[in-house]
């Protein structure tokens, strides 16, 4: 069978061949406009045009951080999107632990109403979310106008005003995050067994105990897929920010971006680049450490 | 108290302090949910409800409705049905689903997960290239693209197309809808495939053995075997990606803010505008409200699909 097995093995050359075209033409697709910003991002005379540079310049990145805020800006970022994150990952954790192992009427319709949530468009949200959020900054800013002296009132608003503050950002971006969230944790939970927490309420551990000397150890796995999620999607959001964030001390990372390339008539092609770089950078470490769970959050595998 | 039957028949040898500390072990699980409740219940639950109720209102941002809002019934509505825009922003979601969702990511990203079974030498290089769109932030996606398709004959897509004898031309200017379609794509190829890759790799291998054992050609075992067994999966990324698609904001505003004219305004684009730039809060609930009644009809769909075990 010599002729065949060579037959058969120049077939499975050009096949290989024709699947290496048309996996390099999508390819190309995806990477040119990766290329192009990181290539202007080091190019000492950048444009909006993918080119090699004349010379290669690491200015564009001292530039966010020497003339501009960058530092403020990634400050920001990390703040609010590592809360919103550390919120999700602790009521993820303690919600989805009671959802694997109560056995109360409202287990079921509260675990429908879970994965509906996942469905609702954040956009269709941003109305009524608008108005609860100014009855609660009114309420907020009623407190510390009386608690606080007059020049401390806008920085305390900064940090606890619900439209334009910290804490308003951080509880919509974590209460969108935390459906799916729970649900990664109830399904995680679902697949330890009863007999270690079992053992430890043998002992004589209470609850609190349970939790942190058993279950958390036995949770990280699940609970570092459900933070990476969170991250990803709250770091790369944009709608919140926009609507609920307006002062200069409390731009984050998308907002500089979207704000800088709005100035039409004196763009900077170098900093903008070298900003989307540094915003992108953390996106892309997470999601490849997410990439293997992404397939179980939809509901653990269709069965064909 | 009330202990239920079910419990007093189980037959333990200390029914009493069992059920007493059963239900102790079921309080303390329901104070566990209930930060989880009260943060949704306030940001998600009692939001989407109240948007209901806010569409029945002239709520306004600025002007005397905004001091004064009144109930106005279903005016909203029947203004809704009756305004070009609305139906602009309907038809122009449908095409961009259609069009990114359905078919550009749903072949693309087919036909990546099938190539890249073969044991390729640059496989995980090709795999990493394609899942880099799906994890750039939106803003960034944006950006990028803002640039690939900028008019002049020195910007990159213009000088592409050069080759082949194509003219210069601002892209988002004279193809709008084609060009958020081609982005979104470009953002999501790597779901699709994803998704496929792990419902092709459950087809069972001793099928498509004996497939070849038969003579079966490449291309009788993708349309006889491959497609039919992954038809499942292929619903299932039908309805996830429509609710995803649907609920898109960023990636389309920051690339054209709805414009020129309206051409790339999808649903969600048109909430947004109503209600922060015209400041119709009303009006901008009940084009809100409508969204949500398809998402959630999809929802349920997807919830029936999965027979999701809860």
């Amino acid at each position: 069978m010599p002729n065949g097995s060579a037959k058969n093995s120049a077939s499975v050359k050009s096949a290989d061949a024709a699947a290496y075209g048309v996996l390099a033409v999508i390819s190309l697709y995806c990477a040119i406009p990766f290329l192009w910003v990181f290539i202007a991002s080091v190019d000492s005379e950048p444009s909006q045009f993918l080119a090699w540079p004349k010379e290669w310049s690491l200015q564009n990145y001292i530039n966010i951080f020497a003339r501009q805020d960058g530092f403020l800006w990634i400050a920001n970022s990390l703040i609010i999107v590592g809360s919103a994150t550390l919120i999700v990952m602790v009521l993820g954790g303690l919600g989805g632990y009671a959802l694997s192992r109560s056995h109360g009427w409202w287990r079921r319709p509260f675990l429908y109403t879970i994965i509906l949530i996942r469905v609702v468009p954040p956009t269709a949200l941003i109305v009524p979310l608008y108005k609860v959020l100014l009855t609660a900054n009114s309420v907020v800013g009623g407190i510390v106008r009386a608690v606080m002296p007059p020049d401390l009132v806008r920085p305390t608003m900064h940090i606890f005003g619900f439209i334009d503050g910290y804490l308003g950002i951080i509880l919509v971006l974590a209460a969108t995050q935390l459906p799916l969230a729970l649900w990664i944790m109830k399904t995680f939970f679902d697949t330890i067994p009863r007999d270690y927490e079992e053992a430890a309420v043998m002992d004589g551990a209470t609850l609190m105990q349970t939790i942190r000397r058993v279950l958390i150890p036995l949770a990280l796995p699940g609970l570092g897929a459900a933070g990476l999620f969170a991250f990803i999607i709250a770091w790369g959001d944009f709608l919140m920010p926009l609507i609920f964030l307006s002062s200069a001390e409390l731009q984050t990372l998308p907002l500089g971006l979207f704000r800088a390339y709005m100035r039409v008539n004196q763009l900077d092609y170098g900093f903008m680049t070298a900003l989307a770089v540094i915003y992108t950078l953390p996106a892309v470490i997470a999601f490849g450490f997410a990439r293997r769970f992404l397939v179980q959050t939809f509901g653990g595998g269709v069965k064909g | 108290m009330h202990t239920p039957m079910v419990e007093t028949t189980t037959g333990r040898s200390s029914p009493m302090t069992l059920t007493g500390y059963q239900r102790r072990a079921a309080w303390h699980l329901k104070l566990l949910l209930a930060p989880s409740v009260l943060l949704l219940g306030t940001f998600v639950i009692y939001p989407a409800f109240y948007s209901i109720y806010l569409s029945l209102t002239n709520e306004a941002l600025s002007g005397p409705a905004a001091l004064n809002p009144r109930f106005v019934g279903t005016r909203n509505y029947v203004r809704l049905f009756s305004d070009g825009g609305f139906w602009n922003s309907l038809l122009v979601t449908f095409w961009f689903v259609l069009g990114s969702a359905i078919i550009g990511q749903f072949i693309l990203g087919l036909v990546s997960a099938v190539l890249l079974r073969r044991p390729l030498r640059f496989r995980p290089l090709i795999n990493a290239i394609i899942l880099m769109p799906n994890a750039v932030p939106e803003v960034v996606a944006g950006f990028m693209w803002v640039g690939m398709l900028a008019g002049g004959e020195h910007a990159t897509l213009n000088k592409i197309v050069a080759w082949f004898g194509i003219p210069s031309q601002n892209w988002l200017v004279t193809f709008p809808l084609t060009m958020i379609i081609i982005v979104n794509t470009w953002r999501g190829i790597a779901f699709a495939m994803i998704l496929l890759t792990s419902g092709i790799s459950s087809i069972s291998h001793e099928l498509y053995e004996a497939a070849r054992m038969d003579g079966a050609t490449p291309r009788q075992i993708f349309f006889r075997l491959t497609l039919p067994l992954l038809m499942p999966t292929i619903f299932l990324y039908m309805l996830v990606s429509t609710v995803t698609t649907i609920a898109l904001f960023g990636l389309v505003y920051a690339l054209t803010r709805g414009g020129p004219g309206g051409a790339t305004e999808i649903i969600g684009i048109y909430i947004f505008n109503q209600s922060f730039t015209a400041f119709q809060l009303g009006f901008g609930s009940a084009v809100a409200v409508v969204m949500l009644a398809i998402s959630v009809v999809i929802g349920i769909g997807y919830v029936r699909l999965l027979k999701v075990q809860v």
